[in-house]
């Protein structure tokens, strides 16, 4: 079977941006679903991530995907940190922990910039790239799609199969009578944000091969990530992440192809509003009333 | 008919109802007005750059202390204003009436952005903390396209957008044949600041500030009354957007230039901080912080102090976890204890 060198490209474009869009949220919106907690600070981690991984790399020679684990724990301590230090005074002000996280991702940007300069030496992006037609395709980011998928099915197993996952659903649903019943909440905050912290630094060491390591460049996740949580909303993790990333690559795939990069990232502002004025709470909210209209209706 | 407005601005929305208030009021103003015969063009030039800033740190306590709404990208509308002036004056440049021209134009292109995004946010009836992110969304967004814009295929009819560098050689304003720089700037600043100041006070003290506040504390409450808070809070948000661009006209025309780092994520953090360290649920408060906080950042950055943006960020953290309502208001409050305790007057 032959196929048009130009839908492959699509396909693959498609699947990156939605890998992408995904790696970018997904910290992200592991915190708001669970801790109604929207982490301005979500860029800079991803930064926190790529340097370690870029250190642990470059200077310490350790090979790249182990470099990316020593990422993913090193910035879950952190955020372990954040979480006791900080973030836990401002559980039931959104408003209020908006503005203090944003406050900690101005200390942590310019922070870094004092501390290593403007730029770090990049990661070599690993592996090749074949070839097809006139189009070429990275076999990093092949892999990249792959983990993405790999991240659905192991936070689907953490959430349904695990004590962690039971208490933090039981948690999410009715905190208080949770409590009552014996889950420890706090604790399950503070795994719940150390989680996102090192999800977020596992996106930012995967994504660092791909883009300049610099003290600023968690700027450049903060808008495909946070439109990406907005369109997502909070009432099912997975479904939200998986959901509006598909969706939003669906949208920005043809337009930055036809258009350029740019546009293709107005095309998902403006595709935001359009798919909250329709679903105010986000794709999560509605597939979780299909869901649950279709099992009201196999049980009667 | 007088007493009326008297009344609205000197009614309980913001702090200062005493008399002793007003005349510490009045006397820092006649200080504002006095100190340009004290001082050199340039540093009256350099407070004229924290006066220019008060609207859009008044803009963000209305929207945020009072109507309860959070913008993360007010700066946009400052930078909308400011790129339209200068397109428009710089256009009709030579012609006396190119910058009010470039006024009306730039206050309308900013009312006009505000107006469609506010009504896709309020209309859905979003999360709060939904506003916050796509209004940062917008903001840098703004900033890429103004980024991008280098080179002479970026213009608009004579003037140069100008990609990260700017657009430069914006007109000052003037009236007639009148040209407002160095000393005639700053006072022109000071009007415009305390008309806003003013005006606010009375928006707040009237039955619409009244029915915003309500919403801030209970939307549903103040819906079942049979208000329609969607349109309030969208006018709120446009109105909040106008002071942003008047911030912006004030800058463009005091600085001559204006580059994408305005609307950019450092620029935008600014206001927020002002009326978070000041208090947000006082006008004068912000009014207060914004002067401070820009004078240290200028100081600081003046320097060539790398640690502005730490400091700056650090001021704002620390203030959300110690001083939540802000730190002018609890100090006011502390200082009142003393001067309320003899006399039993609310001054402060």
């Amino acid at each position: 079977m032959e196929l048009d060198p130009l839908a492959l490209s699509l396909i693959y474009q498609f699947g990156t941006n939605a890998a992408f869009l995904f790696l970018a949220a997904l910290g992200l919106i592991v915190i708001l679903g669970m801790m109604n907690i929207i982490n301005l600070a979500h860029g800079e981690l991803m930064m926190m991530g790529a340097y370690v991984a870029t250190i642990a790399h470059n200077q310490a020679g350790l090979p790249f995907p182990l470099a990316v684990v020593v990422s993913f724990f090193s910035v879950a301590l952190f955020g372990t940190v954040l979480e006791l230090l900080i973030v836990r005074r401002f559980y039931g002000r959104e408003l209020g922990a908006l503005v203090v996280t944003w406050g900690l991702s101005l200390v942590l940007g310019q922070g870094t910039f004092l501390v290593f300069g403007p730029f770090m030496p990049a990661i070599k992006i690993p592996g090749g790239s074949y070839s097809y037609g006139s189009f070429s395709f990275s076999e990093y980011w092949l892999v990249l799609i792959g983990i993405s998928i790999a991240l659905v099915i192991g936070l689907y197993w953490l959430y349904r199969y695990t004590k962690y996952g039971l208490q933090a659903r039981a948690t999410m649903q009715n905190a208080e009578m949770a409590k009552a019943l014996g889950v420890p909440t706090s604790r399950v905050y503070t795994l719940t944000f150390s989680l996102g912290a090192g999800l977020a630094g596992l996106s930012g060491a995967l994504l660092a091969p791909t883009s300049t390591i610099a003290p600023f460049m968690g700027q450049q996740f903060v808008a495909p990530a946070f439109i990406t949580v907005v369109v997502g909303g909070a009432a099912n993790v997975i479904s939200g992440a998986v959901g509006s990333s598909v969706l939003l690559s669906a949208i920005k795939t043809p337009i930055g192809m036809a258009f350029g990069a740019f546009l293709g990232t107005v095309a998902l502002l403006v595709a935001a509003l359009i798919i909250i004025r329709i679903m105010p709470n986000g794709i999560s909210a509605t597939i979780q009333k299909l869901m649950d209209r279709r099992r009201a209706a196999s049980i009667s | 008919m007088s007493s009326k407005i008297l009344s609205l601005i000197g009614g309980d929305a913001d702090v200062g109802t005493s008399r002793i208030f007003w005349v510490g009021f009045v006397i820092v103003v006649i200080l504002f007005a006095l100190y340009p015969t004290q001082a050199s063009e340039f540093r009256a030039s350099n407070v004229a750059y924290y006066l220019l800033n008060i609207p859009l740190g008044l803009g963000m306590a209305l929207l945020w202390g009072y109507c309860g709404v959070l913008s993360f990208g007010h700066v946009a509308y400052f930078g909308i204003a400011g790129y339209a002036y200068g397109i428009i004056a710089g256009n009709m440049a030579g012609n006396s009436f190119g910058p009010i021209a470039g006024v009306l134009g730039g206050l309308l292109a900013s009312a006009l952005v505000a107006g469609i995004f506010a009504y896709f946010v309020f209309y859905a009836r979003v999360r709060e903390w939904i506003i916050p992110i796509l209004t940062l969304v917008l903001t840098l967004l703004l900033e890429t396209f103004l980024g991008q814009t280098a080179g002479y295929q970026w213009r608009v009819g004579s003037v140069l957008l100008g990609g990260y560098n700017g657009m430069t050689g914006i007109p000052s304003f003037q009236i007639g044949s009148f040209v407002f720089m160095g000393y005639s700037f700053y006072y022109f600043c000071m009007v415009i600041v305390l008309v806003c100041y003013v005006s606010l006070r009375m928006l707040v003290n009237s039955n619409f500030g009244q029915v915003v506040f309500a919403i801030q504390q209970d939307p549903l409450r103040t819906e079942t009354f049979g208000y329609d808070i969607r349109a309030r809070q969208w006018l709120v948000f446009v109105l909040s957007a106008i002071l942003a661009s008047v911030s912006g006209l004030l800058y463009v025309q005091w600085g001559n230039y204006i580059t994408p780092s305005q609307v950019g994520l450092l620029s935008a953090a600014l206001p927020v901080i002002w009326a978070s360290v000041g208090g947000r649920t006082s006008l004068l408060a912000v009014v207060i912080a914004t002067i401070v906080l820009n004078w240290v950042t200028f100081t600081l950055s003046a320097q060539g102090n790398q640690y502005a943006m730490v400091i700056i960020g650090s001021a704002l953290v620390i203030t959300m976890l110690f001083f939540p309502r802000g730190i002018v208001i609890m100090a006011a409050e502390w200082i009142g204890r003393f001067t309320n305790r003899p006399t039993k007057s609310t001054g402060g």
